[in-house]
């Protein structure tokens, strides 16, 4: 038997023993324990060190609420830190480890840090380290020093850098009632809402459904509080209708009765199950919500409330009652309400001694006397605890008279050996997700705390929720609201249940803190005190958000659970103003900490998708190193053995002008513009006309913004009188998708034309070069390929081998060039025909580098100069601006800016240096390479011209064509390259189109 | 006629996957129709369309939202307002449409190739397609034969309830592989079997 197990009791399974470790020391627990209880029922007292101060610390609760007992749970090389000890269950093999102490926990070098005092109080960082400046040592610098210091001896645990193998996932629930909370009220609501059909979630933070069901030792119609909660769950579990999550944190309340919560599906695990993800994270849409969500018990904030023994009294009895563990043996209680009179009896019950209770008020109820001689404990009215003694653990308390008007009463303290202080302070309804919600807190005068509204939009509040303690009533208001939130007319509620032993009375004197000498804390986790509230008021911050930043009381991990309204009293009487005068603050998701993980979910390790060609797996088969251009993979080259990516796409590229080349370009947006009105539609939004075009014809359209700027460019094809194909650049074919759909919805919603996008519908391949006319004839069955059967920008349809094909005679690489489209599902089929057609004509694959150098070669713009700064004039397509017909952009392509001189427009440029040109590089008139200035332009795309054998570039220079035959430099301080250029026509190569139209 | 290549070639591996401990939870599968049709149409012309879906297919398409209908040659929902997906076991719909559908009424537009579609059937259908879609697809909300337009990843997806624990998937063909790696992905939990 473990020093603190009690013989009998607790929800634990004494039958099967888990061993784990703490800091390197082997210990045993068991099947149900959290690692807090299994600690504590090893004697262990000391879980940690904290935030600032770096004083020893214990474990406070037995919850979510938990701010001192933060571990580190290793799983291997991965590391998680600042989970709460009681929130971590056991495990075979767990290892965790104390965290923010070095060299030890027992003995820790930082502890130091508690001589600091008043000078590491709030806000010490903002005003100590401003200066001063004394000669070369700024105050900023002296900062910069402090602060790696300070970094390194504050804070909680150590992340790690390793990556996280664990899986995540993310799920989405619909439901009619969302449930949080399984205590009494919430599985009564649960119950309700299920039995009249509606569709039920009951989400419980803990490994088990009964919330205080599982450790309140009542019986409820004579019925074991725990064999009650069961006997609903198992009602629950038979209903189609119910899912139950447990050990899931609803964290988040947003618009929409949207709410989020995190599910810990193998942290309990040693290995989880095949497939199934550590973290699940839940986006539940419910129609209405039950919060049932329960309270917090407040500490009382007093000199030395943070020593290792000091425990809330709800936590003591739950550890007593669930899992049969003392948190002391010889106990002082200290309270200002009935409540803890109810844990003392169950704690002496357990087997610990009682020796004091100390009351805040002087008048107590026979109730309590009751309860405190029945215990055997000195029953110590109108006194307060002064002070803990003891070093990492506690050795006894001081006590001394107490009144509510005055404070301590001055006369002699008198010491009590204990080795627990078990402390309730009042209770705090847990309304962080209401107040997510929207919901306004209002104070409660009887219960000294902020309680919900009545109801909110579409959520119903029940039992410690609503400030409702007694299990009677939370079991009738979780009736009522489960109604209510699954629409059934309301009822009269019958009688209550018989609850025994009858509930106490919750309500608090309004004593928050007992001022004597010591450091007394507010905030446990970040190390605020009460001294530091004060201080913060009398700096100035009288707002309570101020406040909060200013000491980060109640921020991070902690959000105030415990702190939040102790604090504010705190401030309140500082600024001599009640409480809800001084408001309180909003509580924002999370409720609870979220591991990054279970929000990235699958997206983990795959941010975006993957789009293929319906050719993909050949490419990769024949060797070609694919890149990404958006979510596409496209062939880059397809080198071979010891080529460099230059030699092959000048390779690539001068086989397809001596003979022929083929490539993939599938990827081009296709959109099919179907409907009577289809050519009046593409007459609107390309800059050239449509409606002339004659079916079985393709044109080259270019499309403005409405700002008169270029948009995109492309060819569309008439297939019909009512049908079109619009081809768009890779890059734009969402935004011309969405574009032209925006028109057609808001502008002209009269005309008849359906859009659909057809990019995956066709695989592409474009084949040109001398001899790409001859490889289609000998593969290209059903039609002719002849001049008069497919003269440039004609269309045909035929077939290869047995597949049916669309071919049009266009040129992107200014060579005799076809695009052959088929079905995507033909698409390899077809591709690989075209291959070996071309094969005795010597054709060969390229890739995307060589289609690059073409296009530069030819001076065809692509994304690199349609930028969205440049105009059709600016790219020396002037000639497609219609003055026929109104256009997009049209209204706006002739504006002062757009037609006034000096614009950057496109040019060549030939490197004179024989080196390689970059894409970026500026455009000068003289190289100044210490102070590089006076941009002309800049280059937009640049590689070594096979056809010219040079080193050539497009780039958009100011004066543009009057430049032509002028020499400039490129200064490109980031690659220091500089080296002369001479300025030439964008079209390097066949500028008559010979090669193309053949 | 050349057969279409499946996009999923490589990353298809019939057999079961996952955990599989205690069964099949779903069974995943390319169904591969001969047809995929998407039909449009003009505003006041939708009941024109669908009398014409349904004289085609010998379907009765219900009006409404997402409505659908599905026999053992065909399948039809819609996927948005006056707009309809509809699939044939066997190829030439789309040319069949196009001498049915005049286009006073609307559109025909062919994307037996440019769509992959696959099923998922089986007891953990919707648990596993809720990891994916913000979508209820209880059968209360997600009645049988009725489709629905959604998003996964970035990846449009049309979706139509085939079964009682049986949907059909449609997605861009170019999306295929990256689709169905997730979604064998998201059923590796409960066990699956390719199909």
């Amino acid at each position: 038997m473990s020093p603190r197990r009690t013989p009998s009791g607790g929800r634990i399974d004494r039958l099967r023993t888990i061993r784990f470790t703490f800091d390197g020391t082997a210990y045993a627990g068991h099947q149900g324990d959290t690692l807090a209880s299994a600690l504590l029922s090893n004697g262990v007292s000391l879980f940690g060190r904290s935030f600032k101060y770096h004083r020893p610390r214990g474990v406070l609760t037995a919850g979510i609420d938990e701010p001192n007992a933060l571990v580190t749970v290793l799983r291997g090389d991965v590391r998680e830190p600042n989970i709460p000890a009681t929130m971590v269950e056991i495990y075979e093999g767990l290892v965790a480890v104390s965290q923010n102490r070095f060299p030890s926990l027992a003995y820790d070098v930082s502890a130091i840090n508690q001589l600091g005092g008043k000078f590491i109080s709030a806000g010490f960082y903002y005003k100590t380290f401003m200066g001063p400046v004394i000669g070369p040592l700024k105050g900023t610098r002296f900062w910069m020093l402090c602060e790696k210091i300070i970094r390194r001896a504050a804070g909680l645990g150590r992340a790690g850098n390793v990556p996280d193998p664990s899986r995540y996932e993310r799920m989405n629930a619909f439901c009619d009632v969302l449930v949080v909370g399984s205590g009494p009220a919430g599985l009564s609501a649960a119950r309700e809402a299920a039995t009249s059909g509606a569709r039920v979630i009951l989400a419980e933070l803990d490994p088990t459904f009964g919330g205080s069901a599982n450790w309140s030792g009542e019986t409820i119609d004579g019925e074991p509080a725990i064999a009650w909660a069961s006997d609903i769950v198992g009602e629950l579990r038979d209903h189609d209708n119910v899912r139950l999550l447990k050990r899931t944190t609803v964290w988040g309340y947003y618009d929409g009765n949207t709410l989020a919560a995190i599910e810990r599906v193998g942290d309990h695990k040693a290995t989880p199950a095949k497939g199934a993800p550590r973290h699940r994270h839940w986006t539940i849409r419910a129609k209405n919500v039950v919060l049932a969500s329960g309270a917090f018990e407040r500490p009382l904030v007093f000199a030395g409330n943070d020593r290792p023994g000091v425990m809330m009294a709800s936590a003591a009895m739950r550890y007593a009652n669930q899992y049969g563990v003392l948190p002391g043996d010889k106990i002082v209680v200290f309270a200002n309400n009935d409540s803890a009179y109810s844990a003392a009896a169950t704690l002496n019950k357990a087997g610990a001694t009682i020796v004091a209770i100390a009351d805040l008020r002087q008048d107590v109820s026979e109730d309590c006397r009751t309860l405190a001689r029945e215990c055997g404990a000195e029953l110590l009215t109108g006194h307060a605890v002064i002070a803990t003694e003891g070093a990492k653990k506690l050795a006894g308390v001081k006590l001394a008279a107490f009144s509510i008007a005055a404070g301590v009463l001055p006369g002699n303290a008198r010491k009590i050996e204990a080795d627990c202080l078990i402390v309730s302070g009042g209770w705090s309804p847990t309304i962080h997700l209401a107040s997510q919600a929207g919901a306004r807190p209002v104070w409660d005068d009887d219960l000294q705390a902020f309680l919900p509204p009545e109801s909110g939009n579409g959520w119903y509040g029940a039992g410690g929720f609503n400030g409702t303690f007694s299990t009677a009533d939370a079991i009738l208001e979780g009736f009522a609201a489960g109604r209510k939130a699954a629409g059934q007319p309301e009822v009269e509620i019958g009688t209550a249940p018989d609850i025994e032993p009858a509930a106490l009375d919750p309500r608090p004197a309004p004593v928050f803190e007992i001022k004597a000498n010591g450091k007394a804390f507010v905030d446990y986790q970040h190390d605020v005190t009460a001294d530091d509230v004060r201080l913060a008021h009398l700096e100035g911050f009288v707002s309570v958000e101020h406040l909060k930043r200013y000491t980060t009381l109640g921020m991070a991990t902690d959000q105030g659970k415990g702190s939040n309204v102790p604090g504010l009293a705190i401030m309140a009487e500082a600024v001599g103003k009640p409480i809800p005068e001084v408001g309180t603050t909003r509580f924002r998701p999370p409720y609870a900490p979220v591991s990054v993980g279970s929000l990235a979910a699958e997206r983990f390790g795959d941010l975006k998708p993957d789009r293929l060609t319906p050719m993909h797996d050949w490419h990769l088969e024949n060797g070609a190193t694919m890149y990404s251009a958006g979510l596409w993979h496209r062939p880059m080259i397809y080198g071979e053995p010891g080529e460099t990516v230059e030699q092959a796409y000048v390779r690539e590229a001068q086989t397809t002008r001596q003979a022929a080349g083929i490539v993939d370009v599938s990827t081009l947006g296709k959109i099919a513009v179907q409907g009577p009105d289809a050519a009046e539609f593409l007459d609107r939004v390309y800059t050239n006309l449509f409606s002339t075009l004659p079916v079985g014809k393709a044109r080259y359209g270019l499309m403005l913004r409405e700002d008169g700027l270029v948009f995109d460019d492309g060819t569309t094809w008439r297939l019909g009188d009512n049908d079109f194909l619009m081809t768009t650049t890779t890059a734009n074919a969402g935004k011309v998708m969405q574009h032209l759909e925006y028109f057609l919805d808001v502008v002209w919603p009269e005309l008849r034309v359906h859009l659909t996008s057809v990019t995956d519908q066709w695989a592409g391949a474009a084949i040109g070069g001398p001899r790409a006319r001859e490889i289609l004839a000998a593969c290209v069955t059903g039609t002719k390929v002849d001049n008069e059967a497919l003269p440039f920008m004609g269309i045909v349809h035929g077939e290869i081998a047995g597949a049916p094909v669309l071919i049009c005679r266009l040129s992107f690489s200014g060579e005799m060039a076809f695009e052959v489209y088929s079905g995507s599902g033909h698409g390899t089929h077809v591709w690989e025909a075209l291959i070996e057609a071309g094969e005795p004509f010597g054709m060969v694959p390229y890739g995307l580098e060589a289609l690059s150098t073409m296009r530069i070669e030819k001076g065809h713009v692509t994304g690199a100069e349609i930028d969205g700064r440049t105009s059709a004039r600016d790219l020396h397509l002037g000639w497609m601006l219609s003055k026929k017909k109104p256009f997009i952009g049209s209204a706006m392509m002739d504006r002062e800016g757009l037609v006034a001189s000096g614009r950057l427009e496109l040019v060549g440029l030939i490197s004179l240096d024989n080196r390689p040109l970059n894409g970026g590089a500026h455009i000068v008139a003289e190289i100044d390479t210490d102070n590089p200035h006076g941009s002309l332009g800049h280059i937009t795309a640049a590689c070594f011209s096979p056809a010219l054998g040079k080193y050539i570039a497009l780039a958009l220079v100011s004066g543009g064509k009057a430049r032509h035959g002028k020499r400039a430099h490129v200064s490109d301080p980031l690659r220091n390259r500089f080296g002369p250029v001479e300025i030439v026509s964008h079209h390097f190569f066949d500028p008559e189109g010979k090669r193309m139209h053949g | 006629m050349v057969e279409q290549l499946s996009p999923l070639e490589p990353v298809f591996r019939a057999g079961s996957h996952g955990n599989f401990v205690d069964g099949i939870g779903v069974t995943l599968s390319e169904i591969a129709p001969g047809s995929i049709v998407q039909l449009a149409a003009w505003p006041g012309q939708e009941k024109k369309l669908m009398a014409t879906i349904n004289s085609v297919t010998a379907l009765k398409l219900a009006d409404g939202a997402g409505a659908g209908a599905s026999s053992d040659r065909y399948a039809a929902f819609g996927f948005a307002p006056a707009k309809f997906l509809v699939t044939d076991t066997s190829e030439g719909l789309a040319a069949t449409f196009a001498k049915e559908v005049p286009s006073a009424i609307g559109t025909v537009t062919d994307l037996s190739h440019g769509r992959t579609a696959l099923r998922i059937t089986g007891a953990k259908a919707e648990w596993v397609l809720a990891k994916l879609f913000a979508i209820d697809f209880s059968s209360a909300a997600f009645p049988l034969g009725s489709g629905i337009s959604t998003t996964h990843h970035d990846i449009f997806t049309q979706i139509q309830r085939s079964g009682p624990a049986s949907f059909d998937l449609y997605v861009f063909r170019s999306f295929a592989r990256s689709f169905w790696k997730m979604l064998c992905h998201a059923a590796d939990e409960v066990g699956y079997e390719v199909r």
